[in-house]
């Protein structure tokens, strides 16, 4: 259906594979037969118009469409080699290792602290307070928040700009230290300098996990990603290294898309 | 196919302490499970309470006599005119119609017991009965009255605790000086007289341990408080002893008194209450409370024994036994009880009934229709289309979200101030019940109307307004009826609350003891008069029993139209409801 | 009441008549060229529909309301007018009589005596160090006790032979020959109020056929008299009523025409009638501030505000008199005070953690189906009158838990407590918690819930750690509304707390609390200018100020709170 190379950048392990994936939400199906292999240690971007499923796919690897009434999943999915829907995969346990950002930056109304240090507390991986104290800094540097707040951590969550609260929503995710971190339009709801801070952000963090990034922006997906993947009405089009998929895209639906003669 | 070093040792992490999440998990979900199951149970308990207790208001043990409307009793002047016939002597007529059932009875003390079978209220509706018909006069009229509160609820089974035994041998009552011997021709007695002597020990026990553990607190004190210890451990004791001497004294006979329970000897149309009972079990000594006549080798006989002792109860056994005859021969009979709806309040709970509190609440309520539903609705309309946003309209809004929560006592107290006492209204009457009533229900209303009037989509206005319609038309042409519904509902679940409103009620007088229930016209609103739930909170605190289960008869009675109204609410909502 | 009824007829029918005038004229004002007038022919109608018949209903409305006290209170005058020569001589007969006197000495004496025990004791109390003596102090109260018993003797003296003059004066004007009216204007002035409204409303019934609650000559005259009356005064509203609406049908008639702006003026009418009903809000508030500030500021002028915000003993009943009762110690609210707050707190006790689950519950666990049947269930439990409450923890809780503590040993329990009917308005309250805080927590956003999810915390630890919190203010606010409604309820505690008050911490004694106190005080005859009247109003002020200041900032929170999430 999709002349999908499986493996666009064969020089990196893989992290994460599908193998026709379908959601449908109460009956009706939002997902056709998605196959995918995404490498670890570099970005992939997903694009799309809205409503084809980007994100959907997206909540299907940390298993966030079990807080959804009515979806369901079908296929494979495994990371690690690990099948994540399997029953003995416990959820929790899943999430902890595959972190997400959504659109909207959603600090807890807690102090900028609480929200870093929300992932090892519940999870109890810091057993004394200087433990925790190092893994949220660390969490902060990595994020590229700890000068502009390292002052003022005891302030909410929510007294920070758009663009810090996105990037301190980043730096909750990556406290946990998960293996792979999704992204649903992070930016979306920023202003292009805080924009630009996250893309920066997006490529260190390539360094050490696998990321899988939903955009609207075709050039976002061009500056940031290794690998696109088109989505259109629910079915993966095409997939493959960035630079291809912009300069030499294979199917039609795919050209349209980035020329902007739709979505 | 993995080649990363340590695979994901956050998942290890996790999963170490993953048991006791989970444990937590579920504790948390079984405490919200649990206050949700505390709260339906509650529901539950409290309705089920109730409705135990209602439902037997809803029967009544009538009882009905033939009784001689003799004209020298009933119209003393013999001229059939009303005044002469309101002053007759119907108590008399009653008192001697229930004679006639009882002839032996004839000592004055008996006889008012005899008396106490009905309440004396009951000549007034005899006499109205004939006021209605002065044709009746001179004739034998079949009369139906309600027994009495007690009796009933005694025939309901809800006095005493009772039971009775088909014994083996034959029966033989003769009748002395020192009242009737009864005999029986087998060992009858002998489980009741054993059962009794263990009840006589038992009691010497708890009197003797009560008295050990008197004297050792005594130990503990000292001064007067522990000498009237002592004092009542020696009282104790000494009634113990006596108690137990009653039983040892050697086959003597046991003596009943009204600390025991009553055994009751029946045969034919005589009771004979046994007083003593022989230790061989096969009788005893007792004195007739039904009949009078000596009796050999009777076998249809049976034993009834009356478990609840007279002193812990409200009717002797003498009158058992003349309602228990007067069942047998007929004359009372189980019916719906019409009374409960048919009268208005009474100091016999027997003849109480809601009919006045209902008339009040229905006159009470039309007032605060009338003035909360359109004052509400003009209110909402104001502040939701036509108010400038100011600094009065924010006043307004803060003042009717905080008259919404200021307790409705507090309504009572402005209504005894301002209507009664200032503007000189009549205290106890639905005209200012209701007045209080629509101020305490209005910003519920203004609150629902302002929901709907908010839920009619902007779009409407802006198109009956693009037409050329004046903003007034606009309202009242298309936003108005668009938000019916929802003001209906609104109105109908506010007016519910003010139905089963007291407190308010009590400060303007609205909880005296009414017994004519108002009019039901417009002299009614200046009538006094009580409501459904004042007229709960009245009979709750009624001495006698059979006012409880009136109480909870008249709260069946309100909730059922306090669903009707909900229900009535919710088909509204559901019939006319418009999403956009 | 028949010929208000055909006034009210006629006058309906002027205004569907005028309605009528009022378009055909604007139709015939410009020759059925409807499109040259300025309003709608149908506006002209309303207009002078409007003022036929507005004027004239709002006139007989205020009859219906104030027309039987005006009667009464004409009758009354009149008849007094009449008796006026007996009552002259009814006070000489009063200054004459030695019996009067000497009673009224005693009582006199007895006063002294009483204000120089209550004197005595107030030194007492405020007293410290070695001045203290409580022995002497409850020498006092007895004595103190035993005095408000011969006073109340004497004055019933007092009144008894009061009475026996009255009649004395009464019987020798009759068989003297004097007017059955007068007799009846010297019942009506001197017998006590409550009589006086009994006479009143027997001679109402006589007036209008009905039946009285006796017969008696006297009665018969004062029913002439007021019959007259209500004629006169029925006749009087009845023409007047159709006086108005006849002006107005003419008056407005001849404004009707082509340019006549009719449907400014309705438009203008029909604003004005809706903001004076928005007035009727704020006016209830000023009502209610105004009566309770009136009659609160009267019993001030008697008991010191200290004295009854802070004092100990809480007993109105012994108060002696009216200019009295400020030393005699006895309107110390703080036993109320402190029974109001030990209820709210067992009711709070009860209700929050039950109507907090459940709504966490049922907004976060529970299933569509089971919300669907479970919420009913819960609005039921609002919508119970709180008589039905009262009854239950009347009949079921309070024997339950007399029952429990018997069986654990403890006997002397009993079935009107604190616990009891804290307990019970626990319950009453679930509702509105859960209601309430089911709103709030719904109102916490999706993305919150999500982020805390994909984080991988489980259910609880989202509610506990990031929906609670964030619910936070919203329910405390919702706590602060149900704690002034616990504050403000009376039935429940009416019937179930009993209404010693016992300054106690024991839950299973019986408590007192305002609102009890505020029923106590005014049901039942009470005449309406004694302190022990004015203290209800005082203790109604403290509650309105109590639960508007808890409405407030409750409100404040939870509309800030609300903001926060739009
Ligand atoms: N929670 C949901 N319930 C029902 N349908 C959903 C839900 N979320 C998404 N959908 C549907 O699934 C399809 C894919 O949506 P989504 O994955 O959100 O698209 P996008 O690519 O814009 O992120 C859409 O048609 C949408 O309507
Ligand atoms: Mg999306």
């Amino acid at each position: 259906m999709t002349d999908t190379s499986p493996n666009p950048a064969a020089e990196l392990p893989i992290k994460v594979v599908a193998r026709d994936v379908t959601v449908s939400y109460s009956g009706k199906q939002a997902l056709h037969d998605v196959s995918i292999e995404i490498p670890d240690r570099s970005v992939t971007a997903f694009i799309g118009p809205s409503g084809c499923g980007k994100s959907t796919f997206l909540r299907c690897l940390n298993r966030m469409n079990d807080t959804i009434d009515g979806a369901k999943v079908g296929g494979s999915l495994t990371i690690d080699g690990q099948e994540i829907n399997d029953k003995s995969i416990d959820p929790v346990v899943l999430r902890a290792s595959v972190g997400m950002v959504f659109q909207k930056p959603n600090p807890f109304p807690k102090s900028i602290y609480d929200n870093v240090a929300y992932g090892p507390r519940i999870h109890g991986l810091a057993l004394t307070r200087p433990e925790l104290d190092e893994i949220v800094e660390n969490a902060l540097r990595k994020a590229g928040l700890w000068e502009e707040v390292s002052d003022r951590l005891n302030h909410p969550g929510t007294s920070l700009s758009g663009g810090q609260q996105q990037r301190l929503v980043i730096a909750r995710a990556i406290a946990v230290n998960p293996e792979v971190i999704l992204m649903d339009e992070p930016c979306s709801a920023l202003d292009p300098i805080a924009t630009a801070r996250i893309e920066e952000l997006i490529d260190e963090l390539r360094e050490n996990y696998c990321i899988i990034i939903v955009t609207h922006s075709m050039q976002q997906a061009a500056r940031v990603s290794q690998q696109t993947a088109f989505f259109h009405m629910g079915n993966l089009v095409e997939y493959g290294p960035t630079e291809d998929i912009f300069t030499n895209p294979r199917d039609t639906r795919t050209q349209d898309y980035i020329t902007g003669r739709f979505g | 196919m993995t080649d990363t070093p340590d695979i994901s040792p956050i998942r290890t992490a996790v999963s170490k302490n993953l048991g006791a999440r989970y444990r937590a998990e579920l504790r948390f979900r079984a405490a919200g499970l649990a206050a949700v199951a505390a709260a339906v149970g509650i529901l539950v308990i409290l309705l089920s309470s109730i409705v135990s207790g209602g439902l037997p208001a809803f029967t009544v043990n009538e009882l009905e006599l033939t009784v001689d409307l003799d004209e020298e009793l009933v119209d003393p002047s013999g001229e059939r005119s009303e005044d002469s016939l309101r002053r007759g002597s119907y108590s008399r007529v009653l008192q001697n119609a229930i004679r006639t059932e009882f002839p032996e009875v004839t000592g004055r003390r008996e006889l008012r017991n005899l008396f106490s079978l009905y309440t004396a209220l009951n000549a007034t509706r005899l006499m109205d009965e004939v006021l209605e018909d002065p044709g009746l006069i001179g004739t034998q009229h079949r009369f139906t009255m309600p027994l009495a509160d007690d009796l009933d609820l005694y025939l309901k089974g809800l006095l005493v605790e009772e039971r009775s035994f088909q014994p083996q041998g034959t029966l033989s009552l003769e009748p002395s000086d020192a009242g009737v011997v009864v005999r029986s021709t087998a060992t009858d007695f002998r489980d009741l007289a054993a059962e009794i002597a263990r009840t006589l020990r038992a009691r010497a026990t708890l009197l003797e341990t009560e008295a050990d553990r008197l004297t050792e607190r005594a130990q503990e004190l000292s001064g007067t408080e522990a000498e009237d210890m002592l004092y009542d451990a020696d009282l104790n004791r000494r009634q113990a002893a006596d108690i137990r001497a009653r039983l040892e004294i050697d086959a003597g006979p046991i003596e009943l008194d009204n600390s025991l329970p009553s055994i009751l000897v029946e045969s034919e149309g005589r009771t004979v209450r046994l007083a003593s009972l022989a230790r061989n079990g096969a009788g005893g000594t007792g004195e007739y409370l039904l009949g009078g006549d000596s009796v050999e080798a009777e076998n249809a006989w049976s034993i009834q024994v009356i478990d609840t002792p007279v002193e812990r109860r409200r009717v002797s056994d003498q009158l058992i036994v003349w309602t228990r005859a007067l069942e047998e021969r007929g004359a009372i009979s189980s019916t719906f009880n019409t009374y409960l709806f048919a009268n208005a309040d009474s100091r016999e709970p027997e003849l109480a009934g809601v009919k006045g509190a209902l008339y009040g609440s229905i006159l009470t309520m039309i007032i605060t229709i009338i003035i909360s539903v359109p004052i509400g609705v003009f209110t909402a309309l104001y502040l939701e289309e036509y108010a400038p946003k100011n600094r009065f309209t924010a006043l307004i809004e803060v003042n009717i979200n905080n008259l919404a929560a200021v307790p409705s006592i507090v309504f009572g107290l402005l209504g005894l101030a301002v209507f009664i006492n200032a503007f000189g209204l009549p205290r106890s009457a639905p005209l200012v019940g209701g007045l209080v009533l629509s101020l305490m229900t209005l910003p519920t209303v203004i609150i629902a109307t302002r929901a709907a009037l908010k839920a009619v989509p902007q779009s409407i206005r802006q198109a009956a307004l693009a037409v050329g319609a004046s903003r007034t038309q606009t309202v009242f042409h298309h936003v108005l009826p668009l938000a019916a519904p929802g003001i209906l509902t609104g109105a109908i679940i506010g007016l519910a609350q003010a139905m089963g409103e007291t407190a308010p009620l009590l400060m303007i007088g609205m909880v005296a003891f009414i017994a004519d229930a108002p009019t039901l016209g417009l002299e009614g609103f200046t009538e006094p008069a009580t409501v459904m739930p004042v007229q709960i909170f009245l009979w709750s605190d009624g001495a006698e029993r059979a006012f409880e289960a009136r109480t909870a008869a008249a709260i069946l009675v309100l909730l059922a139209l306090m669903i009707g109204f909900n229900a009535l609410a919710i088909y509204l909502r559901r019939r006319f409801e418009r999403r956009w | 009441m028949s010929i208000i009824a055909i006034v009210a007829l006629a006058i309906i029918v002027m205004l569907a008549g005028g309605f009528y005038v009022g378009r055909s004229r604007a139709i015939s004002a410009v020759s059925g060229a409807t499109a040259r007038l300025h309003s709608l022919p149908n506006f002209h109608g309303y207009y002078v529909a409007i003022w036929t018949g507005l004027p004239a209903f709002i006139l007989l409305a205020a009859y219906g309301m104030f027309g039987s006290g005006l009667v009464d209170r004409l009758t009354a005058m009149e008849l007094r007018r009449d008796a006026a020569a007996l009552t002259a001589s009814f006070e000489t007969a009063l200054e004459a009589d030695t019996e009067t006197l000497a009673l009224a000495e005693t009582l006199a004496v007895l006063r002294d005596r009483a204000d120089g025990v209550a004197e005595a004791m107030a030194d007492l109390r405020s007293a410290s160090g070695s001045d203290r003596d409580p022995a002497r102090l409850e020498a006092l109260q007895s004595e103190q006790t035993d005095l408000v018993n011969q006073l109340a003797t004497a004055e019933d003296a007092r009144l008894g032979r009061r009475a026996e003059l009255r009649d004395g004066v009464s019987d020798e004007a009759a068989e003297a020959g004097a007017s059955v009216r007068a007799l009846a204007g010297f019942e009506l002035a001197h017998a006590p109020r409550e009589r006086r409204q009994l006479f009143l409303s027997d001679a109402r019934r006589i007036a209008t056929d009905g039946l009285a609650s006796r017969a008696s000559p006297e009665l018969d005259a004062a029913a002439a008299v007021m019959r007259r009356h209500a004629d006169q005064i029925r006749n009087l509203v009845a023409g007047i009523a159709i006086a108005i609406a006849f002006g107005g049908l003419i008056r407005t008639r001849g404004q009707v025409a082509a340019a006549f702006r009719a449907r400014n003026h309705v438009e203008s009418l029909v604003t004005a009638m809706l903001f004076l009903s928005s007035v009727i809000a704020i006016m209830t508030t000023i009502g209610i501030v105004f009566s309770l500030l009136f009659e609160s500021l009267r019993f001030f002028s008697t008991v010191p505000l200290t004295e009854f915000l802070f004092g100990l003993q809480w007993s109105p009943q012994i108060a002696l008199r009216a200019d009295q009762v400020g030393q005699s110690g006895a309107f110390g609210a703080v036993p109320l005070f402190a029974g109001t707050a030990m209820i709210t707190v067992i009711a709070m006790i009860v209700a929050v953690p039950i109507g907090l689950l459940s709504a966490i519950y049922l907004s976060e666990y529970a299933g569509p189906r089971f919300r669907l049947t479970a919420k009913p269930v819960l609005e039921i439990l609002a919508g119970v009158p709180t008589v039905v409450y009262g009854f239950f923890a009347l009949l079921t809780v309070g024997p339950a838990i007399r029952g429990f503590f018997a069986m654990i040993g403890i006997d002397d329990v009993v079935t009107q407590s604190a616990l009891s009917a804290g307990l019970v308005m626990g319950v009453m309250i679930i509702p509105f918690i859960s209601s309430l805080s089911d709103d709030v927590i719904n109102s916490v956003p999706q993305s919150l819930r999500d982020g805390s999810y994909a984080m991988g915390a489980t259910k609880s630890e989202t509610i506990g750690r990031v929906i609670i919190p964030a619910a936070l203010p919203g329910i405390v606010g919702a706590i602060l509304l149900a704690v002034s409604r616990a504050v403000g309820e009376t039935m429940i505690v009416v019937m179930a707390a009993g209404q010693g008050a016992n300054l106690t911490a024991n839950p299973l004694e019986s408590v007192t609390t305002i609102t009890v106190q505020i029923v106590m005080l005014l049901t039942g005859d009470q005449e309406f200018d004694s302190p022990k009247t004015l203290s209800a109003f005082a203790l109604g002020l403290v509650l309105f100020v109590i639960t508007l200041v808890m409405n407030v900032i409750a409100l404040r929170v939870v509309q800030r709170y609300r903001e926060k999430y739009d």
